[in-house]
């Protein structure tokens, strides 16, 4: 009886935290949510020295503290950069683990565009760096380019759960305020680029008519076939 | 051990012979391990997109169903907008009917249709030469920072209207309720975050 109760209690326990888990997997589709090259996150800003821009891209989220996970050698993560504003990469870097070493490539033009890559390790600009496990991270520089990979908390913040009632048409009154940070606590595998600008090709006006100069910029997880 | 050996004497060799003739001889680099030894590292193969993002949350919010996020993510910007703006439209449209009301020109003077059309194609502009915020009034879309506000950015655009407060819980009747659901901020702010300023910038993982 006593070890039904302690079963019933485990079964509901993990029930809820299988649902909480599940509804913060719908970040993404179905078809890549959970997996290792789930996307979670891409941010791309001016680095601590101007005339650099920082890529972060972000795969594997809501990793518990302490997790073992690691990135997939078969996942290649691929920095895409428009530099004409034809929503077509100009320029790509590459980025793929061997043996928990982080290799790059790029920026450096692609044969090839669209949904199928492959990796020209005789470019001009490569780099590497050790996987970070933890702590303090390792970083190591090429060409002007810094390089990080490896676990990092997790810097987004988002009332997810909330979202989704919201869009579910269960939360009539809409946001809590305050709400709950449903990443708080979390941690990502990370990758990390500092690139400085003049390896990054040309600008066009932005396309919502400010009159800034930009290029476009996005990240694809690919796996190998 | 000698056995060993053997093996990977024949690995090395026959990826120096891929180096010299084979058509995959872009993609097998020899470099160094951490003591000094020369090893091969392969990097053969093609590569098959499965996910693909640019701006946060678009797919995520603008996707009514698993088929069209599925679909949106194996699909190359330049195609994404012919693709996904009628859908991403109709999307809009739902969700201000959900609260009884229609969507309002937002505050960068957008309205539905043209929103839609610069979601649809998930690429994140990124300006070089300016300071970079999602948007901070002054600054517009040149590009993310590690604290950026994107979800109530995001809200403000879609649900804002032309002030950007079209939807804040405001009490129309004065009688101390709220009348209007709170759709313009997720309550969640950058607050708890604290990246560094240096690279890597991100913070070390909790353990």
């Amino acid at each position: 009886m006593k070890k039904t109760s302690l079963l019933a209690i485990g079964v509901c326990l993990a029930l809820v935290i299988t649902g909480v888990l599940v509804a913060a997997d719908h970040l993404d589709a179905p078809d890549v949510a959970g997996t290792t090259a789930d996307i979670t996150d891409f941010y791309a800003f001016e680095g601590a020295t101007a005339d650099n821009t920082v890529f972060v891209a972000n795969v594997q989220g809501l990793l518990p503290p302490g997790s073992s996970a690691q990135f997939d050698e078969n996942v290649l993560v691929e920095i895409n950069i428009d530099t004409n504003g034809d929503l077509v990469e100009d320029l790509i870097i590459q980025a793929i683990p061997r043996d928990g070493v982080m290799y790059f490539f790029g920026p450096y033009a692609p044969t090839a565009t669209g949904l199928n890559s492959t990796i020209d390790a005789n470019t001009s600009l490569t780099g590497q760096v050790d996987i970070s496990a933890g702590g303090t991270a390792t970083t190591a520089t090429a060409n002007g380019i810094s390089y990080f990979a490896g676990l990092r908390e997790d810097p987004f913040f988002f009332d997810f759960n909330q979202f989704n009632a919201v869009i579910g048409g269960m939360a009539p009154n809409g946001f809590n305020v305050p709400g709950n940070d449903d990443f708080d606590g979390t941690n990502v595998l990370s990758i990390v680029v500092e690139v400085p600008n003049i390896l990054l090709g040309g600008t066009f006006p932005h396309p919502a008519g400010t009159g800034v100069e930009v290029f476009n910029t996005w990240v694809e997880a690919k796996r190998k076939q | 051990m000698k056995h060993t050996n053997f093996k990977i004497l024949f690995v090395l060799l026959t990826m120096i012979g891929f180096m010299s003739c084979g058509n995959d001889d872009d993609a097998v680099v020899i470099t160094t391990d951490d003591d000094g030894g020369m090893i091969a590292v392969d990097f053969t193969g093609t590569f098959a997109q499965e996910d693909q993002m640019g701006r946060p949350g678009i797919n995520t919010v603008l996707s009514p169903d698993n088929t069209t996020e599925n679909a949106f993510n194996v699909t190359i910007p330049s195609a994404q907008g012919a693709a996904f703006q009628p859908i991403f439209l109709q999307r809009a449209v739902d969700l201000h009917a959900a609260f009884g009301v229609e969507y309002e020109t937002n505050i960068l003077g957008l309205d539905a249709t043209t929103l839609t059309t610069i979601l649809a194609s998930d690429v994140l502009q990124v300006a070089p030469d300016n300071p970079t915020s999602y948007f901070d009034g002054t600054n517009i879309l040149t590009g993310r920072t590690l604290t950026d506000d994107v979800i109530d950015i995001s809200l403000i655009l879609f649900f804002g209207g032309q002030n950007g407060d079209r939807f804040n819980g405001q009490d129309l009747d004065g009688d101390g309720t709220p009348d209007l659901p709170i759709l313009v901020t997720d309550g969640v702010s950058a607050a708890g975050e604290t990246p560094s300023s240096s690279f890597p910038y991100l913070e070390n993982p909790h353990n």
